[in-house]
């Protein structure tokens, strides 16, 4: 398939669908051949997304998607293409092995994507921390990680002509796949909803000002009261760990555009604010009248969240 | 039997400014050690402690990743020594450069059989460098590693990690690389001995021709920007009663055509 472009997915568990992905890729006017690893639904999905051909790299072994890493690269970089992914450990895992095997760069959070002739091409992406987007020629085929061409809720695959049936699917474990030493041991399902932050209107935001855990009880009633879901900042995700990661807003983490966003207790490093720029009307609650937040925000209460967003859920009440 | 860790001699880009016209200035923006590449470390030091392994630092960068003061801050941290592979052309190397230079630094090195990575570098932030890093050596990669324990006797790794599917447990046989998950665990800053101490530690400062390491080229950008979100109001709301506040909150994004509750 001349020209295809890949869609590489490992699972459910990514920031950007399998449909969004396809859907991105198509935009490209390119085929589309989704490279599916890990479990044999995950190459179900590809295939419904509306991928031409779905290739898939895994077992009944309950091996994890990285085990397959060597597998796919290898078939990707023998007929080269653009690919594109999510940001989950097992997108990044085998995006990596792909681009090693490719000779490719990487580029994260890739905002526009111009192919040209053959395998060249321009992408504009996110640079020096945010800082800067730069926009760069490629003469060979680029991987790119992360949301890209597809914007949050996109519909899925549309136009693509397959359907699981029809799509090109091994037929079952690779006999000539030589997959790492890796095995899972354990699963434990984490608790709580899986986030959607991507499609809610309203999200309220928890940062670093929140001074105990059991305080977030405080933003989950505001985004409650007002229909809207849950988020945080990268701290409280990854250092603290007093929120699941999926919900975690940023460059690196969800990239969302809600009608409202309510940062609380955020001081807002460009790292954070990368992900709100789409957002129409940001609010921001914070005591520290210097922070960052404060001069990115529409409306702005400089004050004690303690007092504040429980006056604000009441009135929303 | 050596453990290597990955780390970057980096400046936090917050620190930095921005003119108009895309220019990024890092002058006042000092590099160091970054709280992710610590975590790599003590996440390094405690399974090298354990397995009897030496704990081996590996860098890739410009003239400022070979310096004293770089050295004495990564070894500070508690590595054993340090590999630095330098170039001018790894000033603002990509993640595939930076990955083709540390894997010929853990070649180079010999019987390594596991590298740490961080979470993320501080300045690119693109958490890619762990996995092209595996594809070049043709080991597997499992990023943010929350745990791990290493049974060197029978050459498996143990790693737990949190992903949006849960807590997941991973046994894999050597050689692997995995990074660490941020706040994986402590890293306290170093002490005046570990600052001396590092004084003392041996480093290797290698060029990539020493180690027969042709760099791919860099594509070369035609655009770079200043990003700037839209413009914000920044209209303040008095503050000095909540309910006030609120109501003036609501008030206001009601106006603004982004109404929020029940009646919206």
């Amino acid at each position: 398939m001349i020209g295809t472009v890949y869609v590489l997915v490992t699972g459910p568990g990514g920031t950007v669908s399998a449909s969004q992905l396809v859907a991105g890729a198509r935009s490209l006017g390119r085929p589309v051949t989704a490279v599916a690893v890990g479990a044999e639904d995950v190459a179900g999905d590809a295939a419904l997304a509306g991928a031409d051909r779905v290739w898939w790299f895994g077992d009944q072994s309950g091996r994890p998607p990285e085990a397959f890493a060597a597998d796919a690269a290898k078939a990707v970089a023998a007929e080269p293409g653009l690919v594109l992914t999510g940001r989950a450990p097992a997108d990044r895992a085998i995006a990596g092995a792909i681009a090693a095997a490719m000779t490719a760069p990487v580029v994260v959070c890739a905002t526009a994507v111009e192919v040209g002739a053959g395998s060249s091409g321009l992408v504009t992406g996110p640079a020096a921390g945010g800082l800067v987007e730069q926009t760069v020629e490629y003469a060979s085929p680029v991987v790119l990680v992360g949301p890209a061409l597809a914007p949050a809720g996109a519909a899925a695959g549309g136009g693509g002509a397959a359907s699981a049936t029809e799509a090109e699917m091994p037929p079952g474990p690779l006999s000539e796949a030589h997959p790492y030493p890796v095995e899972q041991a354990s699963l434990t399902p984490a608790g709580g909803q899986k986030a959607n932050l991507g499609e809610a209107a309203v999200v309220v935001s928890a940062g670093r000002g929140f001074k105990a855990q059991e305080d977030l009880a405080l933003a989950l009633a505001l985004a409650e009261a007002v229909g809207g879901e849950l988020a945080c900042s990268r701290p409280l995700a990854e250092g603290l760990g007093w929120m699941p990661k999926d919900r975690y807003v940023g460059i690196s983490g969800n990239q969302i555009a809600p009608e409202v966003y309510i940062a609380i207790g955020i001081s807002g490093q460009l790292q954070h604010l990368g992900g709100v720029r789409g957002a129409k009307t940001v609010v921001a609650v914070n005591s520290d009248a210097s922070a960052p937040i404060m001069t990115a925000a529409d409306l702005v209460l400089c004050g004690d969240l303690y007092n504040l967003i429980p006056a604000i859920t009441a009135a929303v009440k | 039997m050596k453990i290597a860790v990955a780390y970057k001699w980096a400046a936090d880009p917050s620190e930095a400014s921005v003119s108009p016209d895309g220019q990024v200035d890092f002058s006042r923006a000092k590099p160091k050690i970054s709280e992710y590449d610590a975590v790599a470390i003590a996440m390094g030091r405690a399974l090298a402690d354990a397995a009897g392994a030496e704990l081996v630092g590996i860098s890739a960068g410009g003239s400022a990743a070979a310096t004293p003061l770089a050295l004495k801050a990564a070894l500070s941290r508690g590595l054993d020594s340090a590999v630095v592979v330098q170039s001018p052309d790894l000033e603002s190397a990509g993640t595939f450069q930076t990955a083709q230079a540390l894997a010929a630094a853990v070649r180079h090195l010999g019987d390594v059989t596991l590298v740490v990575c961080g979470d993320s570098s501080i300045d690119a932030g693109a958490q890619m460098v762990p996995a092209v890093l595996g594809g070049l050596l043709g080991w597997p990669a499992l990023t943010d590693v929350g745990a791990a324990q290493l049974a060197a006797a029978d050459n498996r790794l143990t790693a737990e990690r949190s992903i949006a599917e849960g807590i997941q447990t991973l046994v894999a046989t050597l050689p692997i690389v995995i990074s660490a998950a941020a706040g994986a665990l402590a890293a306290p800053a170093p002490g005046m001995k570990d600052i001396l101490a590092a004084a003392k530690k041996p480093s290797q400062v290698l060029s990539p021709a020493d180690l027969s390491l042709e760099l791919a080229a860099a594509a070369p950008v035609t655009a770079q920007v200043k990003v700037s979100g839209p413009a914000r109001r920044c209209v303040q709301i008095d503050t000095t009663d909540p309910a006030t506040a609120a109501a003036e909150l609501l008030a206001a994004l009601a106006a603004a055509g982004t109404p929020i509750g029940g009646r919206s």
